[in-house]
């Protein structure tokens, strides 16, 4: 399906609507443009449908585990309070006034003016469901026009959403472009790209170096590239904090930028990775045997896994692992990398001693994202300061590690602020 | 293997009823075989408590212990030392970086061969009128073992061939996709008196064909041209391109119909040859059954329930291939609701078992989309 200026297309209409789409946007651009407030009024009364229910059927649909918990995070998302103070924190209380600047020595002052970009091409990625309508909301709150290429993976959910919320507020219509063009045809995402002045392009490395190539030098790139994160946990910690971090490496099944691939034990001894591994496995099975996955896909998986384990444990004659079972893994590694474990609960557990934080982190240095930092309240100021040098651009809690957090920024930046263009205007 | 020699001979290829007697002793015969020579296979069934005589009657086949194909991948499995195997073919890389290593005999080939004959009759495939054909793979390469790359190429002797053009082609140590070639080779063999042939990835004739259409070139191909997909069925999945959609573009853009697209599905770890009915769905031969199982209790669902794909033939003597289980959801449909004509069941594949699709059609995708780029 196809959504533009309001309405929905059959995917064969793409050549059509794409050579018809610099006329349109020409034309929005001419007019008056959007005032955030209609954004923000938009937006809040999706977050009351959402909560109020409209969209359970479809979340039910999806059929992804832990449904409940992202209905609540979206409906916090949505709320105008919290957009409001998205808006105060990303760009500061007055951006929406032009102002005036006073430079010192009787230097001649400016006027200038926060506009929005242009319009913005959203490639958004499909490890997240809603999240490209997310992408879009951004680029709307700024006042961008802006054009979505759906991710291949997406159900549904994020059409849906951007329907609902063209129906409360008609006028985001123009604003709005949306194309289920799957990612080789890279010679219509190439006419999107060049109509843009902006590419927000969320995925893996493959991903953005592709965009990289085909887009203009000119065009500014917002990436939302793959991050790893880890926990780093330094003396011994307690059950409640062990038992939140095993939570999140289950039900986030470690598929998101912020889910915990490798725990970090602030020691040289390997002898301790492997005491922390029989203090933790307890905790992380129980947390894996009360999270079991329910739709059919994950289940026939899991199904298969167990069963292709078996036999090849009757092939290899031999037992089975230690901390291991069809549900989660803890695998002790002697090395410190940082890398990508094999997810699905099956965390790496390494020794990474406070001194050596620093020369391990660099060599992972694009792929820094989050922290889960559990350690004596005296040395937490120490053990942050270290991590942040290395340049990890988010610390947290090990249990709270993809929790979002109100007024944080992503991968470093402040989205917002990447969507706007300061204008200067002599006076 | 007088049994399994006996079912590949025979003549109607869809008569699953006539053929289970003899379906089952074929069974029979190679499971003993492969208890007796392969360690591997017979510790698997020892372990489940299963000798190959208890397979008596059909329904003893759901009793068979299956072997997911994922065990090919780790753990090589031969009922006859590889020297004594004339062809091992390894399957198309996965996410996991590893492939299975699948072993066929001489006999085994010879099967395979006979059943190809048999099936091709479905849609006329087979003909002495010489054609040129179009290959949506891999141009044939000492070293390349993968199946797909050898099927894209069997399927070219079907007829005479007058020439071959290749959509990957092998430059400077590595395969490059070249669409604008096989573009020209259309556009030129439109015009001949020949018919011309396509044969391959689904996914890679779809990219030409909406290049085709973005560019505005329409050729009408000479009668009895066909457009033959198999191999690469997942990248299918990702796109989400509708099949009526594909069809569409196929007549647009090649002037082909409906009937003149044939699909096929096969696996390395299960080589039967599915070849689709005019109603394009896949009806199971006379040398395969299908059991769904439960995705939780593995036990077989009726008919119409989705579930885990168990695909069971007694052809490869060289690995034990009797009954295996790739990573696949489908529903085996009763053969009356399709319509066709063959009262064989038909199977439906759904996708792709958990969640790991998304992670590698994103990673496929941008793969796909770097091998477009080299070439735009």
């Amino acid at each position: 399906m196809i959504l533009a200026g309001g309405k929905q297309y059959e995917t064969s209409m793409q050549s059509q609507l794409l050579a018809g789409l610099e006329d349109r946007l020409n034309a929005t651009l001419a007019g008056p443009g959007l005032d955030p407030e209609t954004v923000i009024n938009a937006i809040d009364a999706l977050g009351r449908r959402v909560e109020a229910g409209v969209f359970d059927r479809q979340l039910a649909d999806l059929q992804i585990d832990g449904a409940e918990q992202y209905k609540e995070m979206a409906v916090r998302l949505l709320r105008r309070d919290h957009l409001e103070f998205k808006f105060r924190t990303e760009l500061g209380a007055d951006f929406r006034r032009d102002y005036t600047t006073c430079p010192p020595a009787g230097l001649r002052p400016l006027r200038v003016l926060a506009r929005p970009l242009g319009v913005l091409l959203h490639i958004a990625a499909g490890n997240a469901d809603g999240l490209p309508a997310f992408s879009v909301a951004e680029g709307l709150a700024t006042g961008n026009i802006n054009i979505l290429k759906l991710p291949q993976a997406d159900n549904g959910l994020s059409l849906s959403i951007l329907n609902a919320v063209l129906e409360i507020e008609p006028r985001l219509a123009d604003y709005l472009y949306v194309f289920d063009t799957p990612s080789s045809d890279v010679g219509a995402i190439k006419k999107m790209a060049d109509l843009s002045d902006g590419i927000v392009v969320w995925g893996g490395e493959t991903a953005v170096a592709a965009v990289r190539r085909f887009a203009h030098p000119g065009t500014r790139l917002i990436e939302w590239g793959h991050r790893l994160s880890f926990a780093y946990l330094s003396g011994s910690r307690p059950d409640e904090e062990l038992k939140a971090l095993a939570e999140h490496i289950v039900i986030t099944r470690q598929l998101l930028c912020s889910s915990c691939q490798v725990i970090y034990l602030d020691t040289e001894d390997f002898g301790q990775v492997q005491a922390f591994c029989d203090r933790f496995w307890p905790l992380l099975e129980q947390a894996a045997r009360a999270n079991r996955p329910t739709t059919i896909g994950a289940v026939a998986e899991l199904t298969l896994r167990t069963y292709t384990d078996k036999l090849e444990a009757i092939l290899d004659g031999g037992g089975a692992k230690p901390w291991s079972s069809s549900l989660c893994s803890l695998i002790p590694k002697e090395d410190s990398a940082l890398e990508l474990s094999p997810m699905f609960g099956n965390v790496l557990v390494k020794p990474l001693p406070r001194g050596r934080i620093i020369p391990v982190l660099r060599k992972a240095k694009p792929y820094l994202q989050t922290a889960g930092l559990g350690c004596e309240a005296g040395e937490r100021e120490g053990l942050l300061n270290l991590l942040v040098r290395a340049g990890i651009t988010r610390v947290t809690h090990p249990g709270s590690m993809s929790e979002s957090i109100p007024g944080e920024a992503h991968d470093g930046a402040y989205p917002l602020q990447r969507y706007l263009r300061m204008v200067d205007v002599e006076l | 293997m007088k049994y399994r020699r006996k079912l590949f001979r025979h003549r109607d290829a869809f008569d699953l009823k006539g053929t289970n007697e003899l379906f089952l002793k074929a069974m029979r015969e190679n499971c003993t075989y492969a208890y007796k020579h392969c360690p591997g296979y017979r510790a698997i069934l020892d372990d489940a408590g299963f000798a190959p005589d208890r397979l008596q009657t059909v329904d003893d086949l759901a009793d068979l212990p299956f072997l997911p194909t994922a065990l090919f991948k780790r753990r090589r499995l031969f009922s006859v030392p590889r020297w004594r195997l004339p062809l091992v073919v390894t399957s198309s890389g996965t996410s996991s970086g590893k492939a299975s290593e699948i072993g066929f005999t001489v006999g085994d080939l010879w099967a395979g061969l006979k059943m190809v004959l048999h099936i091709c009759k479905l849609r006329h495939l087979l003909s002495f009128t010489p054609c040129h054909y179009v290959v949506f793979g891999y141009q044939p390469k000492h070293k390349n073992r993968t199946g797909v790359s050898r099927t894209a190429f069997g399927v070219t002797l079907f007829t005479p061939a007058l020439s071959r053009t290749y959509a990957l082609r092998w430059k400077k140590g590595a395969y490059v996709l070249d669409l604008g070639a096989v573009q020209d080779a259309i556009v030129k063999h439109s015009k001949s008196r020949f018919p011309l042939r396509f044969m391959g990835f689904p996914a890679y004739a779809w990219f030409l064909m909406k290049r085709m259409e973005e560019q505005n070139v329409q050729v009408r191909l000479p009668k009895g041209s066909r457009l033959m997909l198999g191999g690469g069925w997942k990248q299918f999945y990702a796109e989400q391109v509708d099949k009526s959609e594909f069809y569409a573009l196929a007549k647009k853009v090649l002037g082909l119909d409906d009937k003149d697209i044939i699909e096929f599905y096969g696996a390395v770890e299960h080589p039967i040859f599915y070849n689709d009915c005019e109603r394009h769905h896949f009806h199971i031969p006379i040398y395969s059954r299908v059991i769904i199982r439960d995705p939780v209790t593995l036990k077989p669902v009726p008919n119409g329930t989705p579930g885990l794909v168990n695909l069971i033939s007694a052809m490869d003597i060289g690995t034990p291939l009797l009954s295996v289980m790739p990573d696949d959801l489908g529903i085996l449909h009763d053969g009356c609701s399709c319509g066709c004509g063959l009262d064989s069941p038909w199977l439906e594949i759904l996708g792709r078992v958990g969640m790991q699709d998304i992670k590698t059609c994103a990673a496929g995708a941008s793969e796909i989309l770097n091998k477009v780029e080299v070439e735009l």
